[in-house]
């Protein structure tokens, strides 16, 4: 394949595309400022529309057939959906992807060098880089996680981080997840997706590959295993059949060569963890747990979880197993705590954010409470505490009545919310209705942390299937994309 | 060698036993729908409820004993959880929790199977539809078997996988024949009685095994000594047990804590059952009462198995 990269402009089965003024993934901007491979592109081009649609409709199937699917669970049926799977894929230069990975990367290190300072020497709160109450009075703040120090210093062992990129064409921090972020799965299971539907338009390309994330994570939490010990029995503790994430458990466990368990599998004795196996009692070492903090423990946490298991976190303090990710480790991905990331990167590392925030408006400071009621018709405005894009209000396009209703919850509890500006995401072609149109996207790459911190090449492309929709959460509509990273 | 939580042992057990279970459910709709064609509707649909225990739950004031409403009740009614459709979502569950441990292909089969099961309508029990939604559950069901058989693993799963599908097919074969002992009997009208025969042998496709094994003067006798004792039939009660306690070896072989002693009074309580059978009249009450022990027999080992290994 030729190598000579060009900014293409529309042609063939993008005929008639029009990003709408957005920065889009494959054309660039209006300054052009995309260069693919012009032979990848010109391939793309010569698609035919009709064989899209049918390759992209066998493709749904595929996912329906092997189960690749999120379960809704009602009183009488099991209902699979599919998350949409968009047949053209969003494509990454190596340059785009040397910023990411060393941008996460740094992101990474400034949250596990954050989370280990709060619940120990709590130097940055003593500082004043970041107000202590922000800290102190957070809803996953963990008190029992205080003086406690986790193997190799690691919190965030998996973490996603969200990106987009705006309408110049910068990538740009919209969220962390140092808690259990999902959707891994779908990055590796989209690509074999799009390998099987598309075999040619890989061909000679040099993708990036993504197949070895199992392997990788598996290594990286057993090298944080207790005494540093070999061939550790590691677990991923999943709530079971009906969390809708299922799927991504038995993917995840299957790839890493882990044992799947759920709480009632796991029982705690003299501060050691075990399963029950048909052969007596297993010890388990590490524990890569997709279930939150408040249920991981019904005697150190919220006694009704039927989740966990009792006396779990007692091991895990003792230093007899290993949790991943940490307990506690949600405090510095909050959405207030997020405002102060490009402070708190600079206090640890003493670095420039490689990849910078999207420009936040914290309404628990006066100023930024009274910029955002005077200007929240132009603004986006975020509870901190929700996640999966509930309760965002996008001020353009919000109608007069829910912009007063928001007003008024602002006004009764302004530190529950912050305010960004409408960030220009950018879009990507999209298989739409007749034809294909611009949708907008947004990015979360895996980082892995053990001894070191590995970043999956590519993640997660979430693209908007809704014309005009800005939100790419799965649950309210989204689909998703191949990503591609070019070698 | 890894150990295997004990939670999913018994998901293999039960998914082996639901796709044995709806397998069978559909051989015995389907030989009581051919028998009724040959017999101008005279087929007893009543005894096929009786069969499986279920005479108070059909009986909702809005069911007959037609072969449309008795084939709907066990094949597709999903609120009936005997019924072919139930047992293949509770199969696809059991499945879905062992995903990580049985092959990507056992998966994607089953799943498109139920999802195919699930368009399924009244349509499909109708008399010109019946035989071949039989036919139809009867291949998914081997289908499947046939997957497992070349891609899943020989390892503790897979034990249990068979144990559930062993002890399953046992129990059910000797529902097959208690469901015909009546019509067996020597005293019942000779005609009738060996059409039901080879109704009843097709039913458990060991027609042509029976003919190749016995000659034309066999009696009723005969058949149940060939459902419960042969040698090479594979849905024979004994070769069954046989089977399974090969596994239960394999699984000895593999814990540290070895033999299990409720199994093992289980295995020993069962195979000294079957041993009385040979020196009885295998025929009429009696047969039933021997069929009704064996069942229970059965039913013991899947206790002792979860005793055991489920928790």
């Amino acid at each position: 394949m030729r190598t000579s990269e060009t900014s293409a402009s529309p042609a063939g089965l993008f005929e008639g595309y029009d990003s709408g003024g957005y920065f889009c993934e494959l054309f660039g901007g209006d300054a052009g400022g995309r260069t693919l491979p012009s032979a990848l592109v010109e391939r793309l081009q010569r698609l035919e529309l009709r064989a899209l649609k049918r390759r992209a409709k066998d493709a749904s199937q595929q996912l329906m057939d092997l189960g690749i699917t999120f379960t809704v669970y009602s009183d009488r049926d099991t209902i699979d959906r599919v998350l949409p799977f968009d047949p053209i894929p969003r494509i990454l230069s190596r340059t785009d992807w040397d910023q990411i990975e060393r941008g996460v990367k740094q992101r990474v290190a400034a949250i596990n060098a954050f989370l280990d300072d709060v619940y120990n020497d709590g130097k940055i709160l003593r500082d004043g880089a970041i107000p202590a109450e922000l800290i102190k009075a957070n809803k996953h703040y963990l008190k029992a996680m205080e003086g406690f120090h986790p193997p190799g210093g690691v919190y965030a062992h998996i973490a996603g981080i969200d990106l987009v990129r705006d309408g110049s064409g910068e990538f740009r921090v919209l969220e962390d997840n140092a808690r259990t972020p999902s959707g891994v799965s779908y990055v590796v299971e989209n690509r074999h997706l799009m390998m099987r539907a598309f075999p040619d338009l890989a061909e000679g390309v040099g993708i990036a590959n993504v197949d070895d994330y199992g392997a990788r994570l598996m290594q990286a939490l057993s090298a944080l295993a207790p005494g540093g010990m070999r061939d550790p029995c590691v677990a991923l503790l999943s709530p079971g059949v009906f969390n809708s994430a299922y799927f991504e458990h038995v993917f995840l466990a299957r790839e890493m060569g882990a044992t799947l368990v759920e709480g009632r599998d796991l029982v705690v004795q003299d501060d050691c963890v075990f399963m029950r196996t048909t052969d007596g009692l297993e010890r388990v070492d590490v524990i890569y747990r997709r279930i939150d903090d408040d249920f991981l423990d019904p005697q150190a946490f919220r006694s009704d979880s039927m989740l966990g298991a009792p006396g779990l976190f007692a091991a895990y303090k003792k230093g007899h197993v290993t949790l991943a990710n940490a307990p506690g480790a949600g405090v510095a991905d909050d959405k207030a705590v997020y405002a102060y990331m490009p402070r708190i990167i600079e206090y640890y590392l003493g670095e420039d954010p490689i990849i910078a925030n999207v420009d936040t408006h914290i309404c628990r400071e006066p100023e930024g409470l009274a910029y955002t009621l005077d200007h929240l018709d132009q603004l986006v405005t975020k509870p901190v505490g929700e996640s999966g894009g509930y309760g965002v209000v996008i001020g353009p396009r919000a109608s007069n009545r829910e912009l007063a209703a928001l007003r008024r919850q602002l006004k009764a509890d302004p530190s529950n919310y912050i305010s960004q500006p409408m960030v220009d995401l950018s879009v990507s072609p999209t298989l739409a209705g007749a034809g294909i149109g611009p949708r907008h996207v947004d990015l979360r790459p895996f980082a892995v942390t053990g001894r070191d911190t590995w970043v999956l090449p590519g993640g997660l492309t979430r693209v908007a299937m809704r014309k005009g929709s800005l939100v790419v959460n799965s649950s309210q509509g989204g689909g998703s994309k191949d990503t591609w990273v070019l070698a | 060698m890894p150990k295997l939580v004990a939670r999913f042992a018994e998901n293999a057990f039960w998914l082996g036993r639901y796709i044995e279970r709806s397998e069978n459910i559909a051989r015995i709709i389907d030989v009581n729908a051919a028998f009724a064609r040959d017999e101008a509707g005279e087929a007893d649909w009543k005894s096929v409820v009786a069969l499986y225990a279920d005479l108070e739950a059909f009986d909702n004031g809005e069911r007959a004993f037609t072969a449309e409403d008795v084939a709907y009740f066990y094949l597709l009614d999903r609120d009936n959880p005997n019924s072919v459709r139930a047992g293949m979502a509770q199969a696809r569950e059991n499945a879905r929790a062992i995903r990580h441990l049985i092959s990507t292909e056992m998966w994607a089969d089953l799943n498109m199977a139920f999802n195919e099961m699930r368009g399924w309508t009244r349509r499909e029990v109708r008399s010109t539809a019946l035989a071949e939604t039989c036919a139809r559950i009867v291949t998914d069901c081997q289908t499947f078997e046939g997957i497992a058989e070349g891609t899943f693993r020989r390892g503790e799963p897979w034990l249990f996988y068979q144990l559930g599908k062993l002890l399953e097919r046992a129990d059910q074969t000797t529902r097959v024949l208690d469901i015909g002992h009546k019509r067996l009997d020597p005293g019942a009208d000779e005609p009738l009685a060996s059409v039901y025969w080879n109704a009843l042998l097709r039913a458990v496709s060991g027609f042509h095994a029976f003919r190749n094994r016995h000659s034309v003067s066999s009696g009723p006798s005969d058949v149940a000594r060939f459902l419960l004792y042969d040698r090479e039939f594979p849905r024979a009660v004994a070769l069954c047990i046989e089977q399974a306690s090969e596994r239960l070896r394999s699984l000895e072989a593999r814990h540290e804590a070895g033999r299990r002693e409720p199994v093992e009074a289980a295995r020993r309580a069962l195979e000294f059952r079957l041993e009385t059978g040979p020196e009885m009249e295998l025929t009429g009450e009696a047969l039933h009462v021997f069929l009704d022990q064996l069942q229970m027999e059965l039913g013991r080992m899947s206790t002792a198995l979860a005793q055991s290994f489920f928790r």
